[in-house]
């Protein structure tokens, strides 16, 4: 019974991670209508600097806000530089991504080296409750999780600005007639999705090592959550990614364990022929007129 | 006309040594080696070390004078390739490092498939092939290493699997079991689904196996980052020791949080470096064991292994997981270098091969000679280590010499 109890703890800390990252790419696919296959370089980044500012001395939860900006300031620059100009042609701006994923893996591996990258745990204790460990990290990566869940959530269907992106979403040229800046919530958009991807990166380095290649690994369950949930809806990845966190868990706890990951690809594949607009529903980007 | 004796002798002078130093630098040449390895991708921490290896040993022999062969001097000249983890670019670099650069041997890759897709380029095309991946066992055998054979000019520069599985197994039980309340019976093998992870677990169960432990076989997804569900079921095993094996950085992320969950009294990391151990701060309460490729970088055994290191890291060598596996490659540049000195030629491959079958060579690796048997496969010790509880950089050592025949599972 301990065991299972602990495979849903992890599930739940395991999901929170994925559910960053998903939500991140939903927003910016669903939302900007942008493929971005560099998301998970802007993770890897933010896990990096993150390192970077904690080796410097500064203490973990300052380094991540700081990674947090890093990468804001990042997706700023690739939103104004390059995904700017294939708005109206996505295919090419997922090619470019892809490079730019390539490129940007290029660039730590230069300015730093090949290897991992640690930082000592950030608060080193461990709960143990009966025979479960709970770790105490992984507690607050939940807990933070919930929190940018929430505000995201509110932020899209309660407030003034996230009536007017999901207007641009619906229909971009009456948003545009109406007064909304279209283009300026693209970027808006862009920059706080890549935000989230910085702050994933933050957490997964407060958790376990990572490399300048994590990033290609966490790209495709970035992608399967964001398409489970439903592009742009984010309570669709939040239900998707504790879906992959339960599955992963489970599989590894009692089924075999080498297939984990092909488990939670088929169910997305299960998913997307039976509800092709994924579990919640979801959009498809702006609707250029 | 004195004036021009004055002026002139010198001139003459100065033009015969020109002529005398041209002639120097015309005897002079380079042997292009070429070097494939990982120094990007999944299995950078032991990739890089080969390149890192190469440089030193190639260093040391042309800063020594270069090699002798029928009267004139030549040093080698390196080209490294990096094939980023992934089996096209190793393919890749291996045909151009034959078909273009001209080289006359290959050291890598380290990734153990690879090697193996290389072979048939650089066997085809007579380059001799230095590699320390113990599955080529798996097909070196009397016809493929016979001189019509497609692996005559390969060489395994490490130890037949079994061998380091059965000195590895018995150190690590003979290490971990005073530590425990009561000796080890049951382990855990935990191993990254790969082509290397399948063939080195397997006789790796099978030597605990001839040890007397029951075993459970557990494999993980080879890019995993969150082990903990997974290391969740081992602990549901119930395990004596949890044996990781065999990815270093693989183990260096799944280690730490196997201790957080609390999965086993006691841990093996496979190769991991002590010294890794130590620069990491890694700590634990249960007793965790170590072992090398072969011996240690932070717990040398000998003398020439710690001033093999120094050299190593001085050379700017990054201090990743598994610099140890350098030593897979290094003192095979010395015995090529004997062996085209030897044969006295260098377009005589099969010579080169021949020489090196019947070399004895006394290297920095094996407190003993190292040579190849019949199929091209050398044979030395394996060192492990075990940390104290509770302490980064207290370590215990012990090099298991390799058995002489192969174990059989009780």
């Amino acid at each position: 019974m301990e065991i299972l109890i602990q495979q849903l703890v992890n599930s739940l800390s395991v999901a929170s991670v994925t559910i960053l990252i998903g939500m991140g790419i939903t927003l910016i696919f669903g939302l900007a209508g942008i493929v971005n296959f560099a998301h998970g370089e802007f993770l890897m980044i933010g896990g990096i600097a993150t390192w970077f500012f904690v080796g410097m001395g500064l203490n973990f939860f300052v380094a991540l806000l700081l990674a947090m900006v890093v990468v804001g300031a990042l997706g700023f620059v690739a939103e104004r530089c390059l995904f700017r100009f294939t708005l109206d042609r996505p295919m090419n701006g997922f090619i470019m991504s892809i490079g730019l994923s390539v490129i940007l893996q290029h660039v730590v591996v230069r300015v730093f080296d090949e290897f991992q990258k640690s930082t000592p745990d950030p608060l080193g204790a461990v709960w143990v409750v009966g025979d479960v460990h709970i770790i105490a990290m992984r507690a607050v990566v939940v807990v933070i999780t919930a929190i940018v869940v929430a505000i995201t959530y509110f932020g899209i269907t309660r407030s003034r600005y996230g009536l007017a992106l999901r207007a641009s979403v619906a229909d971009q040229a009456t948003a545009e007639l109406m007064g909304i800046p279209v283009r300026r919530y693209v970027t808006g958009v862009f920059v706080y999705g890549s935000i989230l991807a910085g702050l994933g990166g933050a957490l997964m380095i407060g958790l376990f090592p990572i490399t300048p290649f994590v990033g290609s690994v966490v790209i495709t369950r970035g992608f399967v959550v964001s398409l489970m949930g439903g592009l742009g809806n984010v309570n669709g990845a939040v239900l998707a990614g504790l879906v992959l966190g339960l599955v992963d868990g489970l599989s590894a706890g009692y089924g075999y364990p080498e297939w984990t990951d092909a488990y939670s690809l088929v169910l997305m594949i299960v998913i997307l022929v039976v509800r092709p607009q994924g579990l919640l529903g979801g959009t498809l980007g702006p609707k250029a007129s | 006309m004195r004036f021009g004796i004055t002026l002139g002798l010198p001139l003459v002078a100065a033009l015969l040594s020109g002529i005398a130093t041209q002639t120097a630098l015309a005897e002079d040449g380079e042997i292009k080696v070429g070097v494939v390895a990982a120094e990007s991708g999944s299995f950078v921490s032991a990739g890089n070390t080969i390149a890192a290896a190469a440089k030193l040993a190639t260093q040391q022999i042309n800063d020594a004078g270069g090699i002798k062969v029928a009267g004139k001097t030549y040093k080698f000249k390196l080209f490294i390739r990096d094939d980023r983890t992934n089996v096209d670019t190793a393919i890749a670099a291996a045909r151009e490092l034959v078909n273009d650069v001209g080289v006359s041997a290959v050291w890598g890759t380290e990734s153990h498939d690879f090697s193996v897709s290389m072979a048939k380029i650089t066997g085809s095309a007579k380059v001799l092939q230095f590699t320390g991946n113990s599955s080529l066992g798996g097909v070196l055998s009397d016809e493929s290493v016979a001189k019509d054979g497609w692996l005559h000019y390969t060489f395994q520069t490490e130890p037949q699997e079994w061998q380091r599985s059965t000195s590895t197994a018995k150190g690590v039980l003979s290490l971990v079991g005073p530590k425990l309340k009561t000796p080890p019976k049951h382990s855990v093998v935990f191993v990254g689904n790969d082509a290397t992870g399948q063939y080195l677990s397997e006789n790796y169960v099978t030597a605990l196996k001839a040890e007397g432990q029951t075993v459970d076989l557990v494999k993980y997804p080879p890019d995993t980052t969150d082990f903990s569900p997974l290391l969740t079921r081992v602990k549901g095993l119930n395990p004596d020791v949890v044996h990781f094996w065999y990815n270093g950085d693989s183990t260096l992320i799944a280690f730490p949080q196997a201790l957080k969950l609390g999965v086993a009294p006691a841990y093996f990391l496979f190769g991991v470096d002590p010294g890794i151990y130590k620069e990491r701060g890694l700590k634990a309460d249960q007793p965790v064991t170590m072992s090398c490729v072969p011996m240690c970088w932070g717990s040398a055994p000998f003398q020439a292994v710690k001033d093999y290191f120094e050299k190593y890291f001085a050379l700017g060598a990054a201090k990743g997981p598994q610099s140890s596996v350098s030593l897979l490659y290094y003192d095979y540049f010395f015995m090529y270098a004997k062996a085209l000195e030897q044969v006295g030629k260098l377009d005589d491959p099969d010579a080169v091969v021949a020489a090196l079958e019947k070399m004895q060579y006394q290297g920095v690796v094996s407190a003993v000679p190292l040579s190849f048997n019949d199929h091209h496969q050398v044979t030395f010790a394996t060192e492990v280590c075990l940390a104290e509880p509770g302490s980064s950089d207290k370590f215990k050592c012990a090099v298991e010499a390799p058995p002489a025949t192969a174990p059989k599972a009780n």
